[in-house]
C-alpha cells in the first residue's frame, strides 16, 4: 500500500510496523488516512493486528517504525497530548466493580481534567443517554455487560474527545445490546463530529456503521473502501460450483458460460462470478453436465463483506477464531472471584 | 496532577471503606501479638523481674520488655500493613483498570502517588493503635506499655514521622514490586522473600543487649530498627549511653531508606504505565 500523507487527517498511519520480540509480526506496514468526522471501521479476525494498531495509536504502544498522528499530534513524540484528545472504549471491561457508576465516570472526567463545574451536568447527561440512570449509584460489579458497555462509551467520552476509538466495543453483547450501543456512538458522532476508529469481527457491523473499511489480515490490509465499493469489486454475484471429483477441466468450461466474468478455484470448488448469478445457475450446472463432471452442490452469494474477505485473504472469514477477549474477561472474572477477599 | 492524584487516592479509599472484611482482619494480627505473644514472651521474668536493673540495659532503657515489644510491635505491623498493597495494582493490571488509567493524561506519578496516599492509611493507623492498644492493657492489669518520658511536641512529631517515614518507604517497595511483576503469585513469593528477612534483622522484637555484634550492626542499618529505635528514644528516659545518636539521625537514615524506595517505585511505575515495547 502507498504511505500515507501526514497534516490531511483526523488519524493517519504510515507504514506502521509492531514487531514483537523481534520475532512476532503484528502489524506490517499498515497505511491509512481516517478523514475528520469519519466512522473508519478496522476488520478481521481475531489475531490480525487490529487490537495492536488501535494501542499504537492511542500512545499505549512503541511503534517499530513508521509514523502516525491523531489529530495532528505525533503518537511517539506528543503521546499525552494525543491522550487529551482521545477517547477509547476497550474490549474489555474496564470500570471499576467496586466503584458505582458514577464514581467511575467522576474519576474518568477528573483524569482528563474535565472542568470541574461542568463534571456534574456532563456525568448527569450521559448516565441519562446510556439508560444507566437509575444505577447510577451501584457498584459497577453489579451491572449487566450491557450496562458496562454503556458505562465504558461514557467513560470514554466524557471529555468530549475529537477522535475516539472503539476496540471491539460490542463483543460479547447480544444483538439488541450491539444496536443501542451503536446508536449511540452514531448520535455521538452526528452531534460532536468526532471521528471514530472502530476495530471489529462482525462484518455486519461493519458493513453497516462504517463510512470506510479497511481489511486487515496477518498484519496486513488486504483492502480498502466503503462497504458499497468492496462489494463491488467482487464483480457481482458469487455462484460457488462444487463437483463430486476433482476436475481440472471444469473451470475453464465454466468461464466459458455467457454472463461469467471470472472463475476462482478454492478448497476444491469454483467460485464463479457474475453479474446476474440466479439466472446464470442453470447454465453453469449445464456446463458441468457437458463436460461430463458430476456436481455435489451449487451454491449462490451475493456480495457480502464475508465474500469480500474471502477474495482478498483466499479463507473464509470466522468471528471465532481463538479466544475471544470476553473468554479472557470470563476468566479474568473467575480469578477476581477466586482471589476476593483477599485482595486487599 | 493534583486534581488526578486526589481523584485516584478517592478512589483507593472508597475501595477501602467497601471492604470491611480485610480491615477487620488486618486488626487481628497486632491484636494477637498484643494479647498473646507480648503476655506470654516476657524476657524480664529471665532476669527475675521485669524491672530488675541488669535487664533495662538489655532493652536499652525501656522499663519492661514489653514496652520495648510494644514500640517494635508498632514499627512491625506498620511493615506488615504494606505487604499487600502491591497486589492491588497487579489485581487491576488483571483485571484492565490500570490500562484504563494508563491511557488517559494521567501521569505515572500521580498513579504512584495516590496508592501511597491511599497505601498509608492502614499502617499509620494500626502502628497507634498498636501503641494505644499495648498502653491500655497496663490499665487492665496485664503487661502494658510503660511510658517513661516526658513526651513533648517534638518527640510526638519524630514518633509520628518514625511510622509515616517507615510505612512509605515498606508501601513504596511493595508498590514497585507490583508494578514490575504481571503474576500475584509471584508477587506474594516475592513478598515473602522479602519481608521475613527484613523483619527478622531488625531490632524490633529482640531484645538488643542479648544480640551478637554481627547481628547488631545489621540491625542499625534496617529501616524497621531505625524507626523503632526513633519511638523507643521518644517514649523511654532512656540513658544517653544507649543509643548512639539522637532522634534525628535514625529519622535521617529512615528518610534516606524511603526516598531510595520512592524514587524505584517511580521508574518502575514509569515503566509499567508509559508505552509498552
Amino acid at each position: 500500500m502507498q504511505g500515507a500523507q501526514h497534516g490531511g487527517g483526523a488519524i493517519v498511519a504510515d507504514q506502521l510496523v509492531k514487531t514483537f520480540n523481534g520475532t512476532v509480526h503484528a502489524v506490517r506496514g499498515v497505511s491509512f488516512a481516517v478523514q475528520p468526522g469519519e466512522v473508519y471501521g478496522f476488520l478481521g479476525p481475531n489475531g490480525a493486528g487490529k487490537t495492536t494498531t488501535v494501542s499504537m495509536l492511542t500512545a499505549g504502544l512503541q511503534l517499530t517504525s513508521g509514523r502516525a498522528t491523531v489529530d495532528g499530534l505525533d503518537v511517539q513524540r506528543d503521546g499525552s497530548v494525543v491522550k487529551r484528545r482521545i477517547g477509547i472504549v476497550f474490549q474489555e471491561s474496564t470500570s471499576d466493580g467496586d466503584l458505582t457508576g458514577r464514581e467511575n465516570l467522576e474519576l474518568a472526567a477528573a483524569l482528563y481534567s474535565v472542568p470541574r463545574a461542568e463534571v456534574r451536568g456532563r456525568i448527569d447527561g450521559l448516565l441519562e443517554r446510556m439508560q444507566i440512570g437509575d444505577a447510577a449509584d451501584r457498584l459497577t460489579k453489579t451491572y449487566s455487560g450491557g450496562m458496562r458497555r454503556r458505562l465504558e462509551l461514557a467513560a470514554g467520552i466524557v471529555h468530549s474527545p475529537r477522535v475516539l476509538f472503539l476496540d471491539e466495543p460490542t463483543l460479547g453483547l447480544d444483538p439488541q445490546g450491539r444496536a443501542g450501543f451503536w446508536k449511540y456512538v452514531l448520535e455521538l458522532r452526528k452531534e460532536h463530529e468526532m471521528t471514530v476508529f472502530v476495530t471489529t469481527h462482525y462484518l455486519d457491523e461493519a458493513d453497516g456503521m462504517c463510512d470506510r473499511i479497511a481489511i486487515i489480515d496477518h498484519g496486513t490490509i488486504v483492502a480498502t473502501g466503503t462497504p458499497g465499493e468492496l462489494k463491488d469489486r467482487l464483480g457481482g454475484d458469487i455462484v460457488t460450483v462444487r463437483p463430486s471429483v476433482a476436475s481440472p477441466t471444469l473451470g475453464d468450461a465454466l468461464g466459458k458460460v455467457p454472463g461469467v466474468t471470472s472463475v476462482g478455484q478454492q478448497d476444491g470448488a469454483f467460485r464463479v462470478k457474475c453479474h446476474n448469478g440466479e439466472a446464470l445457475v442453470p447454465a453453469l450446472v449445464a456446463a458441468c453436465v457437458q463436460a461430463g463432471v458430476g456436481l455435489q452442490g451449487v451454491s449462490l452469494k451475493r456480495p457480502s463483506l464475508d465474500e469480500v474477505f474471502l477474495e482478498f485473504t483466499g479463507r473464509e472469514f470466522r468471528e471465532d477464531e481463538g479466544p475471544t477477549a470476553t473468554d479472557r474477561a470470563v476468566r479474568v472474572g473467575q480469578v477476581q472471584s477466586a482471589f476476593r477477599g483477599g485482595r486487599r | 496532577m493534583i486534581r488526578e492524584t486526589l481523584a485516584l487516592t478517592k478512589r483507593e479509599l472508597f475501595r477501602l471503606a467497601r471492604n470491611p472484611q480485610a480491615i477487620a482482619t488486618s486488626l487481628l494480627l497486632p491484636i494477637l501479638y498484643l494479647l498473646l505473644f507480648g503476655q506470654a514472651l516476657n524476657f524480664g521474668a529471665l532476669y527475675g523481674s521485669n524491672d530488675a536493673a541488669a535487664f533495662i540495659p538489655i532493652v536499652r532503657g525501656a522499663p519492661n520488655y514489653f514496652s520495648y515489644f510494644a514500640a517494635g510491635m508498632a514499627g512491625f505491623v506498620a511493615v506488615t500493613a504494606t505487604l499487600f498493597i502491591g497486589a492491588n495494582v497487579i489485581f487491576d493490571k488483571l483485571f484492565g483498570i490500570l490500562k484504563r488509567i494508563s491511557s488517559t493524561p494521567a501521569s505515572s506519578t500521580s498513579i504512584f502517588g495516590a496508592r501511597l496516599l491511599a497505601g498509608l492509611i492502614q499502617p499509620i493507623g494500626l502502628a497507634f493503635l498498636v501503641l494505644g492498644l499495648a498502653w491500655g492493657l497496663g490499665h487492665l492489669g496485664l503487661s502494658g506499655l510503660s511510658i517513661t518520658a516526658s513526651v513533648g511536641v517534638v518527640a510526638a512529631v519524630q514518633v509520628v514521622l518514625a511510622i509515616v517515614i517507615l510505612s512509605a518507604m515498606f508501601a513504596s517497595l511493595f508498590l514497585a514490586i507490583g508494578f514490575a511483576i504481571e503474576q500475584p503469585q509471584t508477587y506474594f513469593a516475592v513478598v515473602n522473600a522479602i519481608n521475613l528477612p527484613v523483619l527478622l534483622t531488625s531490632a524490633a522484637l529482640y531484645p538488643w543487649g542479648i544480640l551478637p555484634g554481627w547481628f547488631k550492626t545489621v540491625a542499625s542499618y534496617n529501616p524497621i530498627t531505625l524507626a523503632v529505635e526513633v519511638i523507643r528514644l521518644d517514649l523511654f528516659a532512656a540513658a544517653p549511653s544507649y543509643y548512639p545518636y539522637n532522634a534525628w539521625v535514625y529519622l535521617a537514615g529512615l528518610f534516606g531508606w524511603a526516598v531510595a524506595m520512592i524514587l524505584i517505585a517511580i521508574l518502575l511505575a514509569r515503566r509499567a504505565l508509559g508505552p509498552r515495547h
